[in-house]
């Protein structure tokens, strides 16, 4: 592995079609083995038969979901603020979730009106830039309660979490490449911030799916505009790990997003720039070499007037 | 009329194969925009359309087309609609209800089957559809002894795909659970929309009552199975979640008025309901319409709109448009919201029937009790 220039290989979801093996075989990362990630799983977590038929390299689940619940046990403490802090969060999630929806409604009927070249311009600029605004605040208010509990409990202050915290660095220590499921974005980031697991992912190989792709980036964006409850707009959740700078992953876009709406495409790319929205179907990847793009395939981004092109290797 | 039956019945005599190639080409009822014409092949006196749509006449007349053994009638439909209907011919003085022996699709109830038309723009949804990719829950028959009712009673209970013994869920009691499992593809349902992640993983509680008139009416005997029978034994069982935001009951037709009752009995004991159709008559002044099974409802909600309280903290209603007792839901959807109650009403172009519950379940399940979509990219 080139420390410097680890690589990541980011692809869309596993179903119906497979292209983890094929990819990983493309992907430089070689035959080693690979500690797995798949705490996005829950309680299915470790259940990686399937997953090991496919690949040579041995695979070994790491096993957090399963670690923490085990820690949440022991320490009821420590639970407590754990759940004290996801009610914040949800909380936060809520208000912000409230304003963001008449600023996009704004900010619609804005890019929807007629007028004035340059009139219109201009207060399109600044409807975007509330929501940008916005954004920007809902993360500021994101990192304080991420804040304040790793502040009450960090590995100084609470000897069981340093233990599970110790033993994850050694497991890891194994590895020079990690594979990142699938699943519950929201408990994974959860799981790998919990065991402060960000400085030692940075160094590795990593492949990753779906949820596992959008934690590396440097922020989570949650969107499904085909809910049973009607559409919903996209919110920012938090931060990522960062591992995959300035692009906002969408794992099953064509799934999830109305691609044809070029309106709300071409806002959720203007609400997101600089960064890149890159829809990551079924079938698709994405190879960085640390964080150059090498190779793609089937990956699209989103643009300023609401379409879509072919990612393409610099 | 539809374009096609037009130029048969102007043909000066059009012969019987004519009319067998147009029959055998078209989809009947024929649906031309808005204008829906039924059509009836056979010797008869008269024809009329039976529809049970509240607004239009209970039996609309076919007209004999001229030269043809055929008859028809048409009658406008909004976009989107899906109604049940049967034929009424009569001959020599006798009345046959029969289904329309041109049109394939049929909707089955309790009481035996209708034919269904499906207007311009409504599609079945496809949710309700067995999905090979979704996991089947899995049923199982229970008895319960009742304290309340004195006898056992059994009950079907539906576990997730997913379930697993160290886990707990959120308990869903569902009024006329069987016929729901028969004729409003509740299993099916259920399993998609847990495998969708639309709605969180449920131990659904399916009870049948053997005199639901009765017993789904405003009955305190009812209430109580719910609380002191069903409850317990469901808890004594199943992994179930531990609090009323984690229980929910739901009906359709007086199955709604059960609901509601147990809710506004019990109100610490149920956090949500999902509410179909239901048979929520009042009266303002005077005596009800509606007969006697109605008497008891009546007494209990215009107890209820005197002393309503909070019955759950969330409701999802929905009722057809072309049902009469789409004033009485429309009539309470304000007093709950005046309560604090945070209800979601959806209203939908179709009648008091097991197909109309059946299409409103994505959004009333999801609504009830949500799932990790929006979390879950897999």
């Amino acid at each position: 592995m080139n420390a410097e220039k680890p690589i990541r290989l980011l692809l869309g979801p596993q179903r119906p079609v497979v292209n983890l093996d094929s990819a990983l075989a493309r992907s430089g990362i070689g035959d080693g083995p690979i500690g797995v990630i798949s705490a996005a799983w829950q309680e299915a977590e470790g259940d990686i038969d399937g997953m090991q038929r496919l690949v040579k390299n041995p695979l070994s689940d790491l096993l957090l979901y399963q670690k923490a619940e085990a820690l949440f046990a022991a320490d009821t403490r420590l639970h407590e603020a754990y759940r004290r802090r996801q009610e914040h969060l949800k909380e936060q999630q809520r208000l912000y979730r409230l304003r963001l929806r008449q600023l996009k409604i704004a900010a619609r009927a804005t890019l929807r009106a007629e007028g004035e070249p340059a009139v219109l311009a201009a207060e399109r600029r600044h409807a975007i830039s509330q929501l940008r605004a916005l954004d920007k605040h809902h993360l500021r208010q994101v990192d304080k309660i991420h804040a304040r509990f790793d502040n009450d409990f960090n590995v100084d202050c609470n000897t069981a979490l340093a233990e599970h915290t110790s033993a994850f660095a050694e497991a890891l220590s194994r590895f020079d490449s990690l594979l990142i499921t699938g699943g519950n974005v929201v408990v994974l980031i959860n799981r790998l911030r919990l065991f402060g697991l960000g400085p030692q992912l940075q160094r590795k190989n990593i492949v990753a799916w779906s949820a596992g792709a959008m934690v590396l980036a440097d922020r989570i964006v949650l969107f499904h505009e085909r809910m049973p409850q009607g559409r919903r707009d996209a919110e920012i959740m938090c931060r990522g790990m960062a591992i995959v700078p300035d692009t906002v992953l969408l794992p099953n876009a064509s799934g999830r997003l109305r691609l044809r709406d070029s309106l709300r495409i071409g806002l959720f790319d203007r609400r997101f720039s600089p960064a890149t929205c890159v829809a990551l179907d079924n079938g698709s990847y994405l190879l960085f070499e640390g964080e150059t793009l090498r190779d793609s395939g089937a990956a699209k981004r989103m643009t300023r007037n609401g379409k879509f092109k072919r990612v393409r290797a610099a | 009329m539809n374009p096609e039956l037009r130029k048969l019945v102007r043909k000066a005599a059009p012969d019987g194969a004519d009319i067998d190639a147009l029959l055998r080409d078209l989809d009947f009822p024929l649906v031309d925009g808005t204008d829906v014409t039924f059509v009836f092949r056979g010797k008869a006196d008269a024809v009329y359309l039976r529809c049970w749509v509240a607004g239009l006449d209970t039996a609309q007349p076919f007209q004999a087309l001229a030269n043809t053994d055929l008859w028809a009638t048409t009658i406008e439909l909004p976009k989107g609609s899906r109604i049940e209907y049967k034929f009424e011919v009569v001959t020599n003085g006798n009345k046959e209800l029969i289904l329309d022996p041109l049109n394939d699709i049929v909707a089955r109830d309790p009481f035996g089957a209708n034919s269904v038309c499906q207007a311009a723009g409504y599609e079945r949804p496809e949710w309700t559809l067995h999905d090979p990719q979704a996991r089947d829950g899995s049923l199982q028959s229970r008895k319960i002894e009742s304290s309340v009712f004195r006898e056992s009673r059994e009950i079907e209970v539906y576990l997730p795909a997913t379930f697993r013994k160290n886990r707990r869920y959120p308990l869903l009691v569902v009024h006329d659970g069987v016929d729901y499992l028969r004729y409003a593809e509740l299993k099916i349902v259920l399993d998609n929309l847990t495998h969708r992640l639309e709605m969180h993983p449920v131990i659904v509680a399916l009870i049948q009552s053997p005199d639901r008139l009765k017993e789904y009416s405003g009955d305190n005997r009812h209430a109580r199975f719910l609380v002191e029978d069903l409850l317990p034994f469901m808890s004594d069982a199943f992994p179930l979640m531990d609090s009323a935001d984690s229980r929910c009951i739901m009906g359709a037709s007086f199955g709604g008025v059960a609901s509601l009752h147990a809710a506004w009995r019990y109100p610490e004991h149920f956090g949500s309901l999902l509410l179909q159709s239901g048979s929520f008559a009042f009266s303002d002044i005077g005596r009800h319409q509606r007969g006697p099974v109605f008497d008891p409802v009546v007494r209990f909600m215009n107890e209820f709109r005197e002393h309503p309280g909070r019955p759950a903290d969330r409701i999802f209603m929905s009722c057809g448009m072309y049902e009469s007792l789409i004033y009485e839901n429309r009539s309470l959807v304000p007093h709950l919201q005046s309560k604090g109650v945070d209800l979601r009403f959806e209203e939908a172009r179709d009648a008091h029937n097991w197909e109309n519950w059946r299409d409103r379940l994505r959004v009333g399940l999801s609504w009830i009790l949500p799932g990790p979509a929006w979390m879950v990219y897999e």
